[in-house]
């Protein structure tokens, strides 16, 4: 089907049987490879058995009744036969019922084969489009597509799975409708890719090594072998086990999914490349991050060395472990010019004075601590609550961005846009009234990230609700078009550094 | 001491006067909630101490132990206690409209004040039980792409629960932002 043709919302059940296409055939058995491997594993061990059972003088396979061994054998193996059959044509119906069309405004999927579903997405609402590649698909040349719309629960549309070509085609005219682009013939183009930066492998070890998992791993394996020394038994071993297995995973992962991580910015929005037996291809267009958060724990300090996460609306809602979720982290380790690099192209305006310059603004909440370039700090009375950080815990305001500073030993700078604000709470404490402080609290979609101004002086805390009101306002008011490629020219924020210019749209 | 980041804008400090109280915007009107909400509230919490009064009599009447008697003497002095608790929290919960959008305070000792947008506006709910049904109100709450926002509104009239509900859709229409 071409884009041209521009066929209306499709009807469930009466839109017509064109356009609709089918995953690849492979795809029931990718999916569930686990339970084929066992069940191949047993069945070729029975048959092994069966085979070999005179020969041997198994306990299961008495001599003298050796032909009743078999007969059970026999209806056992066909049992297992019969149901792995109708698993297979399950799953072979489960495939042929799976389809997906897309037109110029939406995608659909249906599948099911008990229980039906028609699922249909608007392109202007997509959020994100990832490509990602599990070892074993990865090996047939084959890939899944994740679109992400914000909704509530899952409400992502995976296309699972499509050869390469066609998945990243697929993405091409998902963007391409979601810009709201026009384009001629059947095969969107690709929006040209601008390489810009990547996670060299030492640095990214090092990042892992200089973490405080490793660090707490470090500290128990000390500890167990102390206790092991003093008690003179191997017994305190066992307990290093699973500790060792624990932290070991997430420092694994965090690993396998940084791993050759590659930042590429195109007009489509950044381009995120990364994983090592999971391979995964992001892009998040413009505007659609929520709120930007720079970290920096207390190890990576002398190598000035930071992570960069996001909230994306749709990517919150996913389960995430202890280390964070991997779509959300935009970089997991670069140096400060990177990670600035990074911010500057998802927040490409940070609305500063005339006569400041952003850069140093954003230094300054980075590094500094108390008043100084605009950052409101904690009142002293803060120090009842955060005694260590309270002198760094702030924040500043620009035309365009609420920055939020906090965090002595791991240094945080939270970003939102105030065209980004969901909706604003104060709260107080009892113990905050005597003092005189409020915490203020910004609603961001579901994700990593959730800025709040800790501790605040009162009055402070009142007026920045107020003009933070008055200020998401406006930004609604003047918020850019959801097809970014709509009606504009190709102007594309220049990312080469950190510096004010037009976000996209305007 | 905040004055200058606060308002980038020098000339926007001849504008209306400056905040000092987060829990009371200048110039609006706030709106309390039934008071049929601490009634039903007083109801609940009732018949969960008549519960644990009815347990506590089981040893009053089986042992002839005398302590458990003073059970029902803290079970009174709780239950005073939740009556008045129930009765300032109902009274601090409020709310505003304003042009653009929906305020909600509540909280004595914990207080909090939430702004939401009409334009982020996902959805409205309106929900009551049973007991609430019976007392005629309901609670409205406002949904936007943000899990932290609550903006739960509980003990409306359910009359005034409803015209509230068709009053926010009808802003979220009009003013409809995207994400």
């Amino acid at each position: 089907v071409t884009v041209e043709s521009v066929p209306q919302a499709g009807r469930p059940g009466h839109a017509g049987e064109a356009g609709w296409q089918r995953v690849h055939p492979l795809t029931p058995a990718i999916r569930s490879w686990q339970a084929l491997a066992v069940v191949g594993f047993f069945l070729a061990r029975d048959l092994g058995e069966g085979w070999l059972g005179g020969d041997r003088s198994s306990p299961s396979v008495p001599v003298p009744g050796r032909e009743v061994g078999l007969r059970v054998w026999l209806a056992g193996g066909g049992l297992i036969v019969l149901v792995l059959l109708a698993v297979l044509a399950f799953m072979a119906l489960s495939w042929r019922m799976t389809r997906y069309r897309i037109t110029a405004d939406t995608l659909e999927l249906r599948r099911g084969v008990l229980f039906r579903q028609h699922r249909l997405a608007q392109l202007d609402r997509l959020q994100a489009v990832d490509v990602s590649q599990p070892f074993l698909a990865r090996l047939f040349g084959l890939a899944r597509l994740t679109v992400e719309v914000a909704g509530a629960g899952a409400s992502s549309i995976e296309l699972a799975f499509l050869t390469e070509t066609v998945a990243q085609d697929l993405r091409n005219r998902l963007l391409a409708g979601a810009a709201g682009l026009e384009f001629s013939g059947e095969v969107a183009p690709e929006a040209p890719e601008h390489y810009w930066l990547e996670v060299p492998l030492p640095r990214l070890v090092a990042s892992i090594l200089l973490s405080g998992s490793t660090a707490m791993l470090l500290v128990t394996s000390l500890g167990l072998v102390a206790v092991m020394v003093a008690s003179g038994s191997l017994a305190a071993a066992a307990g290093i086990v699973p500790t060792a297995l624990g932290i070991g995973g997430v420092l694994w992962s965090r690993f396998t999914r940084g791993f050759g991580f590659r930042v590429a910015t195109s007009p489509d929005g950044l381009r995120l490349r990364h994983g090592l037996l999971e391979t995964r291809t992001q892009t998040v267009p413009p505007g659609r991050v929520q709120a930007v958060r720079l970290s920096q724990p207390l190890l990576w300090r002398r190598l000035d060395w930071w992570q960069v996460e996001v909230n994306v609306a749709g990517y919150g809602t996913r389960r995430s472990d202890s280390s964070g979720s991997s779509e959300t982290t935009l970089l997991p380790v670069g140096t400060r010019a990177d990670a600035l690099a990074v911010t500057a192209f998802v927040a490409p305006d940070l609305g500063v004075g005339a006569g400041e310059h952003p850069r140093v603004v954003v230094d300054a909440g980075l590094d500094d601590v108390g008043p100084g370039h605009g950052f409101v700090a904690s009142p002293p009375a803060a120090r009842w609550f955060d005694w260590i950080s309270w002198r760094r815990n702030g924040f500043r305001v620009t035309r365009t961005v609420l920055l939020i500073r906090s965090g002595m030993m791991v240094r945080r700078l939270v970003m939102v846009p105030h065209a980004r604000t969901q909706s604003l709470a104060v709260q107080q404490g009892p113990l905050q009234r005597r003092l005189g402080l409020a915490s203020f609290a910004l609603h961001s979609t579901p994700g990593p990230i959730s800025p709040v101004a800790a501790h605040l002086d009162v009055a402070v805390a009142a007026e920045l609700l107020e003009a933070q009101a008055e200020r998401s306002r406006q930004a609604r008011a003047a918020a850019g078009p959801e097809r970014w490629m709509r009606g504009v020219g190709t102007a594309r924020p220049d990312d080469s550094e950190l510096r004010p210019s037009p976000p996209p749209g305007h | 001491m905040a004055v200058g980041p606060l308002s980038p804008e020098p000339e926007q400090s001849t504008g209306p006067r400056r905040p000092t109280d987060p829990f009371d915007a200048p110039a609006v009107v706030w709106r309390p909630i039934s008071a049929k909400l601490a009634t039903a509230r007083r109801i609940v919490t009732g018949v969960m101490a008549a519960v644990l009064a009815l347990l506590l009599l089981v040893p009053v009447l089986v042992t002839d132990l005398t302590w458990p008697a003073w059970g029902f003497l803290l079970l009174a002095g709780a239950y005073g206690w939740a009556w008045w608790l129930i009765g300032r929290q109902v009274s601090a919960w409020a709310y505003a409209e304003r042009s653009e959008e929906l305020l909600v305070r509540s909280g004595r000792l914990w207080r909090r004040i939430v702004v939401v947008p009409y334009g982020r506006l996902q959805y409205v709910d309106v929900e009551a039980g049973p007991l609430a049904r019976a007392f005629g109100i309901a609670s409205v709450q406002l949904h936007t792409a943000s899990a932290g926002t609550d903006s739960r509104i509980p003990g409306l009239e359910s009359t005034e629960a409803a015209t509230l509900r068709d009053r926010l859709t009808e802003r979220g229409q009009a003013q409809l932002a995207g994400l």
